[in-house]
This record gives C-alpha cells, sequence and structure tokens, in this order.
C-alpha cells in the first residue's frame, strides 16, 4: 500500500513537472513575462480607465480584482493548455496508451500551475503598490495566500473541463481564451457581482474565483480566517467538483475516442 | 491593378476567410470579446451610479475593440499557424513576396472585423436604443473607413514583425492591449495622462477613432474632422512605409534563421 | 543558356541558437560545410546522407528558403541570393511529411491558391490542375478535404502542387518518406516520367533502391560535407567486385567464425550486428571463394543458421562510407 502510495505519489509530482515544462512553453523570460504579467497589467490599465471616465475615482477595486485573477491564468489557461497541448504535439496517443494510472497523471498537471499562480500574485502586489498606491499594512498576509492557492487551484478544475474539451477540437484553446475574457465581468473583478443581472449572478455564483476573489478582498482589508470560512468552503467545494467533473469528461472522451477509433485523428 | 494582381487578392481573401474567419469559434470571438469589454463598461458606469451608458464609447467602443483585437489575434495566428503547418515555407518559396500575401490577409482580417462593429452598433440600435439622429454620417464613414485604413497599416507592420521571429510574434501580442489603451477605444483620449496622449498621437488609430466618435456624438466640425483625417492618413503612411521596410529585411532574416517552419 | 541546372560552390551554412531560460548560451551548429556539386540540365541527381547530414539544409539554400553563409549557388544559370525571385518562378519543391497543405480547404482549393500565388492564368491553371491530379492518381478527390487524405495522397498532392507552373527544376525532399510500397513504386514511376518529359530533379532519399533505380549520379553527404558523388554503378565499384556473405551465427560460435576470419585480416571488411540469439556477420570481400573456404568447417545447422551471398549492394557501400571505411 506504502509502495502504492509512493508511486502515485511520484508519478504526481514528476507528470505535474515535466507537463509544466513541455506542454506550458514559454521559451524566453520575457515570453513569460510578458503572458504572464504584462497583458494582464495592460488590461487591468483599460479597465481602471474605463472607469475612471464614469467617474470611479479609486481604481483600487479594480486593481486589486485584476491581481485576483491572475492564478486563475494559470489554473484555467496553464491546465488547459498542458492537456490540450497534448493533441498539438501528437503525444497524446502515446499517453493515453500507456498503462500510468490517470489521476495521477491528469490531476497532477495543476500542481506547478497553482503554485506559478502564488508566485505571480507575489510579484504583482509590489507593482500595484508602487503605481496605485495600494496599501498592504492591515492585509492579513497568510489568509490571502491561501485565497490565492485557492483560486488557482478551483480555476484549475475549470482548466481540467477546458483541457479535455481541447482534446476533440482543434479550437478548444479559443474557447479557454473567451472564457478567459468572460471572467472580468463574471467573477467580480471590475465590479461587485452583485451588480451583474439575475441570471448572471447566478452565473457568477456557480463559477470558480468569486467566492474566492471575495475573501481574497477581505484579507487584503485584514479579515480574519473565521469571517471568510463560508466563502472558502465554497470556493473549495467548487475547485473540487469542477476538477471532478473534468477527470470524468477526460476519462468518457479517452473511452468513446478509443470506441470510435478517433485516437489518432485526436 | 492588374487583373493577375485581383485575382490574388480575391483568391487570398478566399482562402483567409475560410481558415480564420468562417468557423464558430472565431466568430465567437468576434462578438463575445467586444461584448464583453462592453459590459464591463456597462456595469462599472451603473457602479458608479450612472444607470445609462455612455453608448458611443461603451458598446460601440467594444466594437472597436472586437475589430482590433481580432486583427491581432487572427495576424499573430496566421503566421504562428502556417510555420506550424509548412504553409509558410511554400508562400515564402513562391514568386509571390510575403509582404503581398500578409496584406491581403490583413485586409480580409480588418473587413471581417466589421462583423463585431456592425454587431456593436445594432444592440447600441436595439438593446440601448441607440439613436442615429444628430450623427455626422460623412464624418463617421470617413472617419470609419481610416479606422480601417488605420489598422490595415499597423496589422500589416505586425504581421512583418511577427514573421521576424517567435519573440518579436510574442511583443506583438502584447501591443494588442496597449494599443486600445492609448488609443481610448471605450473612453475619450483625454482621460489618460498627458505622457500617455503624447504617446497615442503616433498611433493613427488614435485620430481615426477620435474623428469617428466626434462624428458620432454630433460634435464634429470641419476643422476637427479635417485635423484628425490628416494625422489618421499621415500616420497610417508612416507605418505602411514602415512595413515595406521591414519586408525586405523580414525575408533575408527568416531564411538566414531558418525559422520557417519551426515552431 | 547554362548547361547546368544547379551549380553549388562552397555552399556553407551555420546556424546559431540560443539555450537555456535565464542564462542563454550561444551554440553554433555547422549544418553544410564547403559544398559544391554541379547537376546536369534533364539530370536525375540523388542527394543521400544521414538524418541530420545537411540533405534539406542543401535543398532548401537551392530553393531560396535558406540564405547561405558563405559560398555561392546557381539554379538554371540565376544566382539563389540575389534573383531570388526568378528562381522561385522556375523551380518547384517538395518537402517530405503532410504538412505545407491547408486541411480545411479542398485539394482543388489548395491548387488554386497556390496557383495564384505562381501567378498562373485561370485558363492555364484550369487545364493543369485537373492533369495534375491525374498524373498523380487523385482524380476524383479534388473535392475532398486534405485533412481527410491519407499520407500518401498528401505527398501527392504535394507534388501536384510542385508541378503547377510546370518548372524546369524541381526539388524532392525524401517524397516517398511514410509511403506504403505500392504508392511509393507509382510515385517514383511518376518521377521518371518527369526526366523524361526533359525535368532536371535533385532527390533526397534514405531508401537506397530507390536513389539506385532513379538517380543518374549520388552525392553522399556526412555531417554537412560531401563524402562521395558517382553514378551509382562507380560508386559499387569503389568496392570494387566485392561480394557480400552474410551469415547469421549461433552467439556461443560467432568467436570461433570470427577468429577464422581474422587470418583473412586485410582482405575482408566485418561487421557485426547483435540478433539475438544469433549473431549477423556481413563479411565484405574481393574474394568469397577464399572464405567460403573458410567457413567450410562451420557449415553445419548447429553452428551456421542463415548463410547468403551476393554482389554488394548501394546500400553496403553508402554504409561503408558513412561508417567511414571508404570515402
Amino acid at each position: 500500500m506504502i509502495r502504492l502510495l509512493r508511486r502515485y505519489l511520484r508519478l504526481y509530482v514528476l507528470e505535474a513537472w515535466f507537463s509544466y515544462r513541455a506542454l506550458f512553453a514559454w521559451s524566453t523570460p520575457f515570453a513569460y513575462l510578458a503572458t504572464k504579467l504584462g497583458f494582464p497589467f495592460f488590461t487591468m490599465l483599460l479597465f481602471v480607465f474605463m472607469g475612471k471616465f464614469v467617474g470611479i475615482s479609486d481604481p483600487l477595486y479594480i486593481v486589486i480584482g485584476n491581481i485576483l485573477l491572475l492564478p486563475s491564468m494559470n489554473g484555467l489557461g496553464g491546465v488547459s493548455m498542458t492537456i490540450g497541448n497534448e493533441r498539438q504535439f501528437g503525444a497524446l496517443s502515446y499517453l493515453l496508451g500507456s498503462p500510468a494510472p490517470r489521476g495521477p497523471i491528469f490531476l497532477g498537471r495543476a500542481l506547478f500551475h497553482i503554485l506559478d499562480g502564488l508566485i505571480t500574485v507575489m510579484v504583482a502586489l509590489p507593482v500595484a503598490m508602487l503605481f496605485f498606491h495600494l496599501d498592504l499594512a492591515q492585509a492579513n498576509f497568510a489568509l490571502l495566500f491561501f485565497c490565492v492557492l485557492l483560486i488557482a487551484f478551483s480555476s484549475s478544475g475549470m482548466g481540467f473541463i477546458l483541457g479535455s474539451i481541447s482534446l476533440v477540437t482543434r479550437d478548444g484553446w479559443m474557447i479557454t481564451s473567451t472564457l478567459a475574457m468572460a471572467l472580468y465581468i463574471l467573477v467580480g473583478v471590475n465590479f461587485p457581482v452583485d451588480l451583474l443581472p439575475g441570471g448572471l449572478k447566478l452565473l457568477a455564483y456557480c463559477l470558480p474565483m468569486t467566492r474566492g476573489i471575495m475573501a481574497a478582498r477581505q484579507a487584503l482589508a485584514g479579515a480574519t480566517w473565521v469571517s471568510v470560512a463560508p466563502l472558502i468552503y465554497g470556493e473549495a467545494l467548487v475547485g473540487v467538483l469542477y476538477t471532478l467533473a473534468g477527470y470524468r469528461l477526460f476519462l468518457f472522451i479517452e473511452k468513446r475516442s478509443m470506441a470510435l477509433g478517433s485516437l489518432d485523428a485526436l | 491593378m492588374s487583373n493577375k494582381s485581383l485575382r490574388l487578392v480575391w483568391r487570398q481573401m478566399d482562402v483567409q476567410i475560410r481558415i480564420r474567419t468562417l468557423n464558430w469559434y472565431t466568430l465567437l470571438l468576434f462578438i463575445l470579446q467586444p461584448a464583453i469589454f462592453s459590459g464591463v463598461g456597462i456595469l462599472l458606469s451603473r457602479a458608479a451610479g450612472n444607470p445609462v451608458p455612455n453608448l458611443v464609447y461603451t458598446v460601440i467602443g467594444g466594437g472597436i475593440m472586437g475589430m482590433w483585437s481580432g486583427l491581432v489575434f487572427t495576424s499573430t495566428f496566421d503566421i504562428t499557424r502556417d510555420r506550424r503547418d509548412g504553409t509558410l515555407e511554400l508562400i515564402v518559396g513562391s514568386p509571390t513576396s510575403l509582404g503581398m500575401v500578409e496584406a491581403i490577409r490583413t485586409f480580409t482580417n480588418v473587413v471581417a472585423g466589421l462583423f463585431s462593429l456592425g454587431a456593436a452598433f445594432l444592440v447600441a440600435m436595439l438593446v440601448f436604443h441607440y439613436s442615429l439622429v444628430g450623427i455626422d454620417y460623412v464624418g463617421a464613414l470617413v472617419s470609419l473607413f481610416l479606422i480601417m485604413f488605420a489598422m490595415w497599416c499597423i496589422g500589416v507592420f505586425l504581421a512583418n514583425f511577427i514573421a521576424w521571429s517567435r519573440l518579436t510574434g510574442a511583443v506583438a501580442d502584447l501591443l494588442e492591449i496597449p494599443v486600445a489603451v492609448l488609443c481610448g477605444f471605450m473612453y475619450p483620449v483625454s482621460v489618460l495622462p498627458g505622457w500617455m496622449q503624447a504617446i497615442s498621437a503616433v498611433i493613427p488609430i488614435r485620430w481615426a477613432l477620435q474623428a469617428l466618435d466626434a462624428s458620432l456624438l454630433g460634435n464634429s466640425s470641419p476643422t476637427l474632422l479635417l485635423q484628425n483625417w490628416t494625422f489618421a492618413v499621415l500616420l497610417s503612411l508612416l507605418f505602411w512605409a514602415l512595413s515595406r521596410w521591414l519586408e525586405g529585411k523580414v525575408h533575408d532574416r527568416i531564411r538566414i534563421t531558418g525559422e520557417l517552419n519551426s515552431i | 543558356m547554362d548547361s547546368f541546372a544547379i551549380e553549388a560552390r562552397s555552399l556553407n551554412k551555420t546556424f546559431t541558437t540560443k539555450q537555456g531560460f535565464w542564462n542563454r548560451k550561444t551554440k553554433t551548429t555547422v549544418a553544410v560545410e564547403d559544398v559544391s556539386f554541379s547537376v546536369e540540365r534533364g539530370e536525375l541527381f540523388g542527394l543521400l546522407g544521414p538524418n541530420g547530414a545537411g540533405k534539406t539544409t542543401t535543398v532548401k539554400m537551392l530553393s531560396t528558403l535558406l540564405l547561405p553563409t558563405s559560398g555561392s549557388a546557381r539554379v538554371l544559370g540565376l544566382d539563389v541570393t540575389r534573383d531570388t525571385h526568378k528562381v522561385r518562378q522556375r523551380i518547384g519543391f517538395t518537402f517530405g511529411g503532410a504538412r505545407g497543405l491547408y486541411g480545411r480547404l479542398t485539394a482543388l482549393d489548395n491548387l488554386r491558391y497556390f496557383s495564384e500565388l505562381y501567378g498562373l492564368e485561370p485558363s492555364v491553371s484550369n487545364r493543369r490542375i485537373p492533369e495534375l491530379l491525374e498524373l498523380v492518381g487523385l482524380t476524383g478527390r479534388g473535392d475532398d478535404r486534405v485533412e481527410t487524405y491519407s499520407s500518401g495522397m498528401q505527398q501527392r498532392l504535394h507534388l501536384a502542387r510542385a508541378l503547377l507552373h510546370d518548372p524546369e527544376l524541381i526539388f524532392l525532399d525524401e517524397p516517398t518518406v511514410g509511403i506504403d510500397p505500392v504508392g511509393a513504386r507509382e510515385l517514383r514511376s511518376m518521377v521518371k516520367n518527369l526526366v523524361a518529359m526533359g525535368k532536371t530533379i535533385l532527390l533526397t532519399t534514405h531508401y537506397m533502391a530507390e536513389a539506385e533505380e532513379l538517380c543518374d549520379r549520388i552525392a553522399i553527404i556526412k555531417k554537412g560535407r560531401i563524402v562521395a558523388l558517382d553514378t551509382p554503378a562507380a560508386l559499387k565499384q569503389r568496392l570494387s567486385g566485392d561480394a557480400v556473405i552474410e551469415v547469421q551465427i549461433k552467439n556461443e560460435s560467432a568467436a570461433l567464425v570470427l577468429g577464422c576470419m581474422q587470418a583473412l585480416d586485410g582482405q575482408v571488411s566485418i561487421q557485426v550486428t547483435e540478433i539475438p540469439p544469433l549473431q549477423s556477420i556481413s563479411i565484405r570481400t574481393a574474394e568469397p571463394g577464399v572464405v567460403m573456404e573458410k567457413l567450410a568447417p562451420f557449415l553445419n545447422p548447429q553452428v551456421i543458421q542463415g548463410l547468403e551471398v551476393r554482389n554488394q549492394t548501394l546500400e553496403d557501400v553508402y554504409v561503408a562510407i558513412i561508417q567511414g571505411e571508404k570515402a
């Protein structure tokens, strides 16, 4: 039993590391920084100026929301890429034809993305302090970083679903891209979720990240663990549900492609 | 333009539309992304206590975002995909210059972007009851044409830039949002700090867009329009000239590095 | 008019790449070094070599897709670096594999598209496209999307694409790679027809039988340098009169047999391959009778499991040259 657990753990970690390096490909530090920080920074600026135009003089709500969305780029984009790219690089047949247990090889893909998400936020916060005078004096850092990890985890659940979809369509990454954009409107990044019309508000609470971002905002303002516990539990539950759904979808697609003989076409 | 050139234009546009544009996901991109930006604008307005958004900047500006995003996205995608699929090599190896092919593709992408703008106008009119009364139609149409011309010139420049190397491809991709920020796609340029307005002065889209917004808001005057149009045309031609210069360099560079068919 | 279709003079190509993420080191690779050769008009010239030898790099320099680092090349009398546009109008090329076509488009659409890139008039392309589809055996499949084609069909479509503008010179880079034997035979037949029509062809291939069957002359390239250049018959003559005796022998007896062969040292060239539980000994010799005499004591089924005496093939010469025995 111990040996089996050790094997699974080793597979989980190694699979995580190799898939992160092989499939989440940025060949230079510039490309890494440009995509991870540059693009989100300018998108945030766009929203800041949009806010200024309509009369929102204090941009911090928008700035904080956009920073807290950063882990989702790893979770959503990174995880879906490390699954979908198996198809792109032609390695999918070899992966699925191996006897390796699906759980570790699938779930392991999120590990380094979750850690990467935390690092990205840690880099972004000082930038916000510098440019937007973000005051972190009150922040509960332990709770904040936990919330960031949770956001990365729960968004990776969605990444698993999108990655599985990417296995059966060559345009999967376009769906991922569009969904990633939709997060700016749906999960409380630029304005409170309560401003959304009825249907969209319900959708927002069904998505990962919404509660995590709310909890993280409170952590920045100095909230305690107890006061944000319902949000944290809710976010964790959503993340687990999405992860399980993604895993089930992956298994379904694998079986179906084997039945239809479409693995090579994948 | 000779018959041969016209045929090439037609054939290239046909291929471009069928490969890149006419699939559900690209159409999704052309509609959903501008809708998202517009949605953020509308809800920010509500957050600020304005139940009625400024339709020109918030809704139609979203359409302009869609045009621009679609252009940058498809331009980057074109070259990357060609590299990956091995077709870039075949295009470069043909007697038709890569620059010509990119110019036609970019033109197609710009025209396809009108889909976004059209959708934005429809939403503005049907959902928000935007009224066309008081609009300077001529000013708006000429300005729109100049926006397309400016986007085309910048798009061709970017296509060459992207073809230069994979690294410059990443840079070009990064430019999508900064251009939107600097040119005031979703707000007047006056919202920006002075130093950013100075930078945006070299981007032709800013001037054409200013003219369009003024025309749609009914604030245009012949002097204002002429001034904006002049800057738009001159700067666009500058970008066009830069692309022509870059084209030759790109052609040599990619044949030195051998990056024609590597990802 | 130049009698040569291709003249390469001291072609060199060096690639510089950067490796690593933070501390990027520059790595220089010499892909082609001092390559010189000429190809007559109407000739079918073969370029052979192991993977990474520089065949494709050489072809790409000649077809204007790569700029040489130094040296010069003329194709159909035109300089490949100065007269790029004119060269491209008069040559065709294919690179092995299924890449290079728009999968979402039909074969006809792909051909029409490339027709326009090559500036063909509609009257010409409307006539040529059906002819070419027939030539490559794709009649009736023109309206199918290329992504539904097998790799062999895509390769044939590539050939049709390369011939659209009726080029005088065609570069075929591993045209039969990944194609079944029947398909490969058909493709070779098409290549012969092209030569009969007066085309000049430069072919790269790994398949020795193909090179031997098709090529008027062959250049063997190794680590970026040409190490042999001659007709197939003359290349075989380098190992003049050599026969090849292939012996499959049980492992435990191999040492005995090899010991006997050592007495013939200088008269034979031996290559041993492990095929458990046997060893395959390939003995190249000008005196097959002498070798057979030495082997006679071992000619019983307990020792020798298989025996074949044959004339040496181009593959034997190629292997010998690449492994550095003779150049």
